[in-house]
């Protein structure tokens, strides 16, 4: 039969510890809180960030993929091997049209980036994301345009100064005003709205930054350079597999550029799939690293409870003496003390939980990352304030479980 | 006469303090009966405190045996020891030694939880063993709100609460006033007449007069053993 009333006593006795001695008890929960606090808050970005990764590539429609001049999987290290890709070849406009042409390719969005200040009559914006775009972006890009239009092929081709701007720079600039038909000035130069882009919900806080989309044509010749670079975004042909396009995709380039069989590809092809495997090793990576800083907490937390525990078992020698005249054996004195370290980091731990609860509230509220504490976090952060108190408090309770009942009894 | 409880046969403990060998007791013989108030005096350096740590089961003889109401003690392992200790023996101590954060009730519960028993049945017997001593009315109190008389008498509650074989008692008396001690004998003589077998370890004359036998030791060894007319 398990009797359960040493638990329960365990538990009382290091609430009456925590209590009289409370700033010896908040100093050895303090480090325990913290390593927890940090997995709370770590742990509830990341699935924030996760579930936010996995929204955008849902609406950008699953078959749609990459081709990057360079694309690198996860944390660069400078080293004198600094920035090599760069002698790999720009991606060019003309390469993008031979891809179009391909039968199992249904678009080829160019996609090019610039940061430039935007301004209406008065008011105006330091740096916004202009981005040229082909006039086939809104079938491969989530979201929806209300109102207004995206550009025609005819003013792509004529380099017409029409602009797209999402509903963040539309309420920036107009505030409740109609943004159609409205001139802004991009860099300087007077651009047209013809439209208003509503983005997916993003976590990168896309949808919370002002940006605006041009022709790419007009992007090349009206828009001061950012440096970029070009991206395509490729839909495959409803009919054709995914693999199937990236196979023509991927021939294609290589001949354009004249590979031989035995030389690597000079772009990068990159599907949905890939890249959030890529971002989940970086995050998962970033994981690994917070958990080893928040085990030094937690080890900075055990010391401490072993420091409190070795106090505790003497300042209770004789206590311990008399509870094994009374009869306990070793074993209960030993789960007594136990179950005392336990409860000590089982506080510290709850307290870390909360803050760190407290923190993704923050985070949620102030910062476009949609941060949510997953269950696992809970249960982790629970099961490692116990495991830290028990192998932390294993030492003191077995010095405990050890001592001689008659010296115990003479102890003063 | 009535059957023996305890039975030791050359009982011999010898402690190594540094390069000495200190020969607590150097073989002592004695029987103690069932329904016994015993007193086991002797001066300080005499082997009395090593001889109550025996018989209370907290230490084991270097030579000799230990028969404990048919259970031969001396040859036991540490848990089998709190085991008879939790049955057979209920300790009283000079310092009392409750748990000062403890209720008197949760004191007096203590030995049960070692012994397993089950909540209602638990409180039922402390509260039991507490109006026994005569302190009903002192069940939710903590020792610190409690005169020494009354401490003690919790003590002893506790000692009872398992119904040992018997009661040892070191120097019960020896933080108490005179009227207290003499309070403290009272409740030694009622428990002894509803047929408790004391021990009390005690180095004062006039408190071990209130014993029925007394056994003296000099030495490690009984000097003497003088039994009262009934």
């Amino acid at each position: 039969m398990i009797n359960l009333r040493p638990v329960t006593e365990g538990v009382g006795i290091a609430l009456d510890a925590l209590r009289s001695n409370k700033v010896r008890a908040a100093l050895t929960i303090l480090g325990v809180a913290i390593g927890v606090m940090v997995v709370m808050t770590i742990g509830s970005m990341i699935s924030g960030i996760n579930n936010g990764v996995a929204d955008i590539f849902a609406q950008l429609g699953p078959r749609t993929f990459f081709v990057f001049r360079h694309f690198e999987a996860g944390i660069t290290v400078d080293d004198d091997e600094d920035r090599w890709w760069l002698r790999k070849p720009r991606l060019s406009v003309e390469e993008a049209d031979r891809l179009e042409a391909l039968p199992s390719v249904e678009h080829v969005v160019l996609d090019e980036w610039a940061g430039q200040p935007i301004a209406w009559g008065s008011r105006s914006i330091a740096r916004v994301g202009i981005q040229g775009r082909s006039v086939a972006w809104p079938a491969v890009s989530g979201g929806d345009l209300f109102p207004g239009r995206s550009f025609t092929n005819l003013e792509y081709y004529a380099n017409t100064r029409v602009v797209v701007v999402n509903a963040k720079l539309a309420s920036d600039l107009f505030g409740s005003l109609d943004p159609i038909r409205k001139t802004i000035r991009i860099g300087g130069v007077p651009f047209q709205v013809i439209g208003v882009f509503n983005p997916p919900p993003d976590i990168f806080g896309d949808g919370n930054q002002p940006r605006a989309f041009v022709p790419h044509s007009t992007f090349k010749k009206h828009v001061r350079q950012g440096g970029g670079g070009l991206t395509f975004l490729v839909l495959p042909e409803e009919s054709v597999p995914v693999n199937q396009a990236i196979d023509d995709v991927v021939g294609t380039m290589r001949a354009i550029r004249g590979l031989r069989p035995a030389q690597p590809d000079n772009f990068d092809i990159v599907t949905q799939d890939k890249f959030l495997e890529t971002w989940n090793q970086m995050t998962g990576l970033f994981f690994v690293v917070m958990l080893a800083l928040s085990s030094v907490g937690l080890m900075v937390g055990g010391v401490g409870v072993v420091a409190v525990m070795m106090i505790s078992v003497t300042e209770r020698t004789r206590e311990i003496g008399v509870r094994k005249a009374l009869g306990a054996k070793r074993r209960e004195i030993l789960w007594q003390f136990l179950v005392e370290a336990a409860t000590l980091t089982l506080v510290g731990g709850l307290v870390g939980m909360v803050a760190g609860a407290g923190i993704t509230e923050l985070v949620k509220i102030l910062t476009p990352l949609p941060a949510k504490v997953p269950l696992m976090s809970v249960v982790a952060a629970i099961g490692m304030s116990i495991l830290t108190g028990i192998a932390f408090g294993l030492y003191p309770a077995a010095r405990a479980a050890k001592l001689d009942p008659v010296e115990a009894l003479r102890y003063e | 006469m009535t059957d023996t409880i305890i039975e030791v046969r050359n009982l011999t403990r010898e402690y190594q303090m540094g390069a000495e060998l200190v020969r607590a007791l150097r073989g002592v013989d004695m029987s103690i009966y069932r329904n016994e108030y015993v007193a086991i005096m002797g001066p300080s350096g005499s082997g009395k405190s090593t001889l109550m740590n025996m018989i209370g089961c907290l230490d084991t003889p270097t030579e000799g045996e230990y028969w404990l109401n048919g259970l031969e003690v001396s040859t036991m392992g540490d848990d089998a020891l709190a085991r008879v200790r939790n049955r057979e023996i209920g300790f009283v101590f000079q310092t009392f030694n409750l748990l000062p954060r403890a209720s008197a009730l949760h004191n007096v519960e203590l030995p049960l939880i070692y012994a397993g028993v089950s909540g209602r049945t638990r409180r039922e017997h402390a509260s039991g063993a507490l109006s026994r001593v005569g302190l009903s009315d002192r069940v939710d109190h903590r020792p610190n709100e409690l005169s020494g008389g009354q401490r003690q008498r919790v003590a002893i509650a506790r000692a009872l609460v398992n119904e040992p074989s018997i009661l040892l008692a070191d120097e019960p008396t020896g933080n108490l006033d005179s009227t207290t001690s003499e309070e403290i004998m009272t409740v030694f003589e009622e428990l002894h007449a509803q047929g408790q077998t004391i021990i009390m370890v005690t180095h004062e004359a006039d408190i071990a007069a209130h014993a029925h036998r007394v056994i003296t030791l000099r030495d490690g060894r009984v000097h003497s053993d003088t039994k009262k007319a009934a």
